[in-house]
């Protein structure tokens, strides 16, 4: 069995190969204009390194930030947006609120259809699905002539309370695609995202339709070209909800796939866990703008969808434009390597969500930046050293990030020592990763401490002990391969389908019948999705219903049985929302009816795969220790680091902190007070001492 | 960059560590802000954020609050602790004790804003207190609505009471609120949210206490306040002193309302007096000064001093006052249901005296107030619906106004297919207004027009409590024009007058048009493409584009 994962990112393309035991891994450069073009060169050479063949490849998993960019830059289609008359303009009104109440100068995202394009087409549904007003064909007919003058690329149906009946929009979408172009895209908002709430809605839909020519046309030129090469296997897209699925599905609704690279990351995580026998994980991604959390449990990931692509406002939450699928729980903290760090007027240490990118970068690459970032921090402190850093690939001036410290904040913080003011930064990113950690924490209701945790990312390993301790968390994995995380990610994600539909009634005045029938038929739809990769495989259902007291404007969600009779999970979601209710808030109100808002079905299967490669131990390396002197803020004085890489530290032997572990992508650093140990299949292990 | 000259005693590793504990601290409040956006039950508080959360010192001052929150309630807060706290003296408290009043004078300016404060136990000392503040949708009386005539007819009030002793909930308290509601359940479950989330703080602060540990918070609070009032006055030092004067015409309950500022701008400090406002009017549209001082300040503090946390320090530096008796002013037991329709009107009057200090630094005049849509069914199944119609933002000096956004307060609306859900109304039409921003070389804000009617051939009971801006519209700055005034009438040809109750009858729909906000500049100088590309968007009329900004259909070919 011998699989393949291409990783496209903005700059780089990860291709991973898997098979007979062992795994390869080569980063070539993008080609953002045809990303196929820089993706088969990384592949072909892969696959030649390896002595193997297209041929031979079973299966290729692929994830890309294409549609992500498409959005972000502002290079999709030009799509039509026919809606109900009377809401044209429900894409442009968001949802009315400033998302900073004390800056007057913020900038809402433009809509992705502009006025004119936006076509209002007399019919009404109402709240419980009844007619009030049908489309007339005529009015219809017109429409089609609407977008054939406007030269769409592309065209999105959104009506109000299409969610409860599509059928409008399954008369005019039928309509239309009789009238247009056979290959012009359609999209219906009942079918990428069939939930209450007109402006999350609409917003999706237009986001499908805006990025679906785009990605149609790339997935397929990608296709021919691996053809073109002898491959024959199965080609599979990686969601952004964390499972793999078909070309032909991803193609339809390319929405699902946005967020595939973290996606891609977090399924690592979830692999990892599997791997070392961790049932509830906090995964910490720390990367060069920001840093990603997401919780999982039993090797699951937490998923919700609620997401917000493209913000338009210095990264701030609120100023994007929200798509509702499935998506994998992300936190996003604005504190990665490049966040720069500052004093305001108030002699107040702020790191991010500001952030000097890879470009100019940190002050300490000599590439004109000249904001504290945190890496000139960890390069000041001596947690990143100078030599061999990124492989040689970038020098690194340790003096102007000392400079850059002490003039931009040991200075104006009044501080004595520029290794107290690196160390006080890097001691507020910490804080703010560990605080955003809680706080969602909180919010989903699960005690932190009783987690571990698994880093990835440049950064994570170097941050990973004190987060740790600001979280009484005790155990810490450092996976193998986190610089290609996300490709290796895909290899080993499942294979899923998620849909979604709003209810919306009380618990008390539900149909049972109706909603039993409304389960099966999603549920049919979610196995249909998946057994389209393949006839044989073993599929896990898996229900959730979202409940609230009436009334309420955010719920709780619950698994079900979607096998059990529906009268007696209603009553055992009852039950159990209280309880959860009582658990997350500290009461219960059993006077108040309970609503299900909307459930959801998810399906899961695993793709055969070989066994856990096994990176041996590196025979070559040098095995030397040696010392490594840092301030330590806590301490208030400077501390020496035993050091020593990776590559050649042998699995099974302990290292006490405080200890520094070195690779090429990332430093692990190992505070006092915990130890770490290499296990067989290459993690980092590290565990902390009791005190 | 200010250097804080008492900093110097600080050790390098405290100088951090306190750092790190203000940040911690505005995310405890985050934290609580966010329980109670989840659990709440008006549909204001839940889809629009009219809440507020924060962290008080030993003393009852303000450390940090949710950044979260309409500013009225933001404000109102950092006083009522220690409001509350002379009535019942802190010694007096036991650990597990809440204190609870939606007194209008003591917490945000009218009954329908409940405030609950917890006090932090940590060994046998009070070492601080939770605060939070919402909206409960009805509280008895003559429900929102403008036409009361005294604080005795819009509801119930709670003086300052303990909601729970030492851990046990008092019933008492709650059975007269919910005795009193019409949506007892709801009311019921907002007070707890109010109590859950005063918790969820309560156990954080604690935490963080222990992690650091903190006997008191003394020394933390002296850090952040001499920090903030450093930081305010150094924004405050960027404005030339003097005295700048404005005012405000407001359409009123039935007659105008005239609103009078007077900015004294010092070295360090501001101070709003806003004698020769009208006096107390005699319906509900009257303004608590607790409240008055809440959006005065805000208005100030968006434009100079927005990046300052808000703290007892930072709020200190702008003072407001005004005589007793005034619709600014208003003393008990005059009516306040709508306070904010005035209230909401005061950023923009004293933005106004800063534009004089300031030239083209300030955002035109907004469509103010909140319009509260509050609809009510009277047929055989009985209902309410609450909304909110937004108007347009002033232009700013560099951009256009933001469209069908409130400000100053930060709500936004609920979605048509939730309200359509929650109650048999239909929303037959929710598009911009054209033409209604103010013409300028950045555009105002535009309004929009909703036409609502109910489900069922059944007459509707209208609040108009909130309709402000139908006489004139919000003024435009440096040569730009005013914004839209808005219009409320119904399809049988009534015309909303005053702010009094009306009836929509069977089969008839309520047509609203909110106001558009003031635009800013000269409208000649607008950019022809930013004006060609309203024109074919319909967002300002061929006429318009016109007789307001001297548009020609050959410029348009150029």
């Amino acid at each position: 069995m011998i699989r393949l994962s291409v990783d496209i990112g903005g700059t780089f393309t990860d291709v991973v190969l898997e098979g007979k035991g062992n795994r390869a891994t080569h980063k070539v450069l993008s080609t953002p204009d045809h990303p196929e073009v820089g993706a088969m060169q990384g592949i072909t050479e892969l696959v030649a390194s390896q002595g193997l063949n297209l041929r031979d490849v079973q299966s290729l998993i692929h994830g890309t930030t294409l549609a992500t960019n498409a959005l972000i830059e502002r290079k999709g289609a030009r799509v039509g947006f026919v809606t109900t008359a009377g809401f044209r303009d429900v894409l442009e009104m968001r949802n009315e609120k400033r998302f900073d109440q004390y800056n007057l100068d913020i900038e809402l995202p433009k809509p992705l259809v502009p006025r004119e394009l936006r076509i209002p087409l007399r019919e009404r549904t109402l709240a419980d699905g009844s007619v009030l007003q049908s489309p007339d064909p005529e009015e219809i007919d017109h429409v089609a002539q609407v977008l054939k003058a406007n030269a769409v690329e592309a065209v999105a149906i959104g009506l109000m309370h299409s969610y409860v009946n599509a059928a409008h929009e399954q008369q005019v979408g039928d309509r239309l695609r009789r009238l247009l172009d056979p290959q012009l895209t359609i999209c219906l908002s009942s079918d990428v995202s069939p939930e209450a709430r007109e402006y999350d809605r609409f917003s999706t839909v237009c986001a499908n339709a805006y990025v679906r020519p785009l990605m149609s046309r790339y997935l397929g030129q990608f296709r021919n070209a691996l053809k073109a090469e002898g491959f024959a296997g199965s080609f599979l897209m990686m969601l952004s909800g964390g499972g793999v699925t078909t070309l032909e599905q991803a193609m339809k609704t390319p929405i699902r796939v946005v967020e595939s690279g973290p996606a891609g990351g977090v399924a690592l995580a979830a692999h990892v866990a599997g791997a070392v026998g961790s049932s509830r994980t906090l995964a910490l991604d720390l990367g060069g703008t920001t840093a990603k959390i997401c919780f999982l449990e039993d090797s699951t990931p937490q998923t919700t969808r609620k997401f917000e692509v493209a913000r338009a406002w210095r990264d701030i939450k609120g100023s994007g434009l929200p798509v509702r699928v499935p998506t994998i729980e992300l936190v996003e903290i604005g504190a990665g390597g490049g966040s720069i760090a500052r004093v305001d007027t108030l002699s107040r240490l702020s790191v991010g969500p500001e952030s000097a990118g890879a470009s100019p970068g940190p002050c300490a690459y000599g590439r004109g930046g000249s904001d504290v970032t945190l890496t000139d921090s960890h390069i000041a402190l001596g947690n990143i050293v100078a030599e061999g850093f990124a492989g040689g690939s970038i020098a690194l001036d340790t003096e102007k990030a000392n400079e850059a410290i002490e003039a931009q904040i040991a200075q104006p913080m009044n501080m004595r020592s520029v290794h107290a003011a690196a160390a006080g930064v890097i001691e507020m990113a910490d804080e703010i990763m560990a605080n955003a950690a809680r706080v969602h924490g909180l919010e989903l209701g699960k005690d932190i401490s009783e987690f571990d945790l698994i880093v990835s990312g440049g950064g994570g390993a170097l941050h990973a002990t004190r987060i740790a301790e600001k979280l009484s968390i005790d155990r810490i994995f450092v996976p193998e391969n986190a610089g290609v995380g996300s490709a290796v990610g895909f290899l080993h994600a499942p294979v899923s389908f998620e849909l979604a539909k709003s209810v919306m009634r009380p618990l008390s005045k539900l149909d049972p019948d109706a909603l039993a029938t409304n389960i099966r038929t999603t549920r049919d739809d979610v196995l249909t999705v998946i057994g389209a990769v393949s006839p044989d495989l073993d599929i896990d259902i898996t229900a959730h219903a979202e409940l609230r007291y009436v009334g309420q404007g955010q719920d709780l969600r619950l698994e079900f049985d979607p096998d059990a009779t529906i009268a007696s999970e209603i009553a055992r979601l009852e039950t159990r929302f209280h309880e959860a209710y009582r658990n997350l808030y500290g009461f219960i109100m059993p006077e108040m009816d309970v609503e299900l808002f909307s459930f959801s079905l998810s399906g899961s299967a695993h793709l055969p795969m070989a066994t856990n490669p096994v990176n041996a131990v590196d025979d070559t390396v040098d095995r030397s220790h040696t010392e490594r002197q840092v301030y330590d803020l806590i301490r208030d004085g400077v501390v020496s680091f035993d050091t020593i890489e990776r590559a050649s530290w042998v699995p099974g032997k302990p290292l006490s902190g405080p200890a520094i572990v070195t690779e090429a992508q990332t430093t692990t650093i190992i505070r006092e007070g915990w130890c770490g140990t290499k296990l067989d299949c290459g993690h980092l292990l590290l565990e902390r001492v009791a005190p | 960059m200010t250097v804080i000259e008492s900093a110097s005693s600080l050790s390098d590793r405290d100088n951090i560590a306190l750092n790190v504990v203000w940040n911690r601290l505005i995310s405890v409040c985050e934290e609580q802000a966010n329980v109670l956006m989840r659990v709440g039950f008006g549909t204001i508080v839940r889809e629009a954020g009219d809440l507020s959360a924060g962290v008080f010192n030993a003393d009852g001052r303000m450390l940090a609050q949710a950044v979260t929150g309409t500013p009225g309630h933001v404000n109102t807060m950092a006083e009522s602790v220690g409001a509350m706290l002379a009535h019942v003296p802190p010694d007096t408290l036991q650990p597990g004790d809440a204190l609870v009043t939606n007194d209008p004078w003591l917490g945000a300016g009218h009954v329908f804003d409940f405030v609950v404060v917890t006090p932090v136990f940590l060994d046998g000392t009070i070492v601080g207190y939770l605060a939070s503040t919402s909206h409960i949708v009805d509280v008895g009386g003559i429900g929102w609505s403008a036409v009361g005539r005294s604080i005795f007819e819009e509801g119930v009030v709670i003086p300052v009471s303990r909601l729970r002793r030492s851990g046990e909930l008092n019933e008492d308290i709650l059975s007269i609120i919910t005795t009193n509601s019409r949506i007892p359940k709801e009311a019921r479950g907002d007070i707890l949210s109010l109590l859950s989330c005063n918790d969820t703080g309560a156990a954080r602060l604690i935490d963080l206490m222990e992690e650091f540990e903190f006997r008191s918070l003394e020394r933390v609070s002296e850090f952040i306040f001499q920090r903030s009032r450093t930081g305010a006055a150094a924004a405050i030092a960027g404005v030339a002193n003097g005295t700048y004067t404005n005012t405000l015409t407001l359409d009123g309950y039935d007659s105008p309302i005239i609103l009078c500022a007077k900015l004294e701008i010092g070295d360090f400090a501001i101070h709003v007096d806003l004698s020769g406002s009208s006096p107390e009017a005699s319906r509900g549209i009257n303004c608590p000064l607790n409240y008055t001082r809440a959006y005065a300040s805000f208005g100030i503090r968006a434009l100079l001093a927005g990046h300052i946390p808000n703290n007892a320090a930072s709020l200190e530096s702008i003072t407001v006052s005004a005589p007793p008796g005034l619709i600014v002013s208003a003393e008990r037991p005059a009516p306040v249901t709508a306070r904010h329709v005035v209230g909401q009107a005061l950023p923009d009057l004293v933005l106004g005296c800063l534009a004089k200090a300031l030239p083209a630094n300030v955002l035109a005049e907004s469509s103010g107030a909140l319009w509260t849509m509050s609809l009510t069914g009277t047929g055989p199944r009985p209902f309410s619906s609450l909304n909110v119609a937004l108007g347009g933002m002033g232009a700013r000096p560099n951009k256009d106004g933001l469209s069908t956004t409130a400000f100053p307060s930060g709500v936004g609306s609920v979605p048509v297919e939730i309200a359509e859900a929650a109650a048999p109304v239909i929303y037959h039409s929710k598009e911009f207004a054209p033409d209604s921003g103010g013409a300028g070389q950045f555009r105002g804000g535009l309004g929009q027009r909703i036409e609502i009617g109910a489900v069922e051939d059944e007459p509707l009971a209208l609040s108009a409590a909130a309709f402000e801006r139908l006489k004139v519209g919000p003024a435009g700055r440096e040569g730009g024009s005013a914004g839209g005034k808005g219009r409320v009438e119904m399809t049988d040809g009534t015309v909303v007058q005053d702010k009094g109750n009306y009836e929509i009858p069977p089969g008839e729909r309520l047509i609203l048009t909110t106001p558009g906000g003031g635009g800013f500049g000269n409208p000649n100088e607008r950019d022809p493409d930013a004006l060609a590309r309203d024109v074919s968007q319909g967002l300002v009329t061929r006429e318009q584009a016109k007789s307001e900004y001297g548009y020609s259909e050959t410029q348009q070919e150029e």
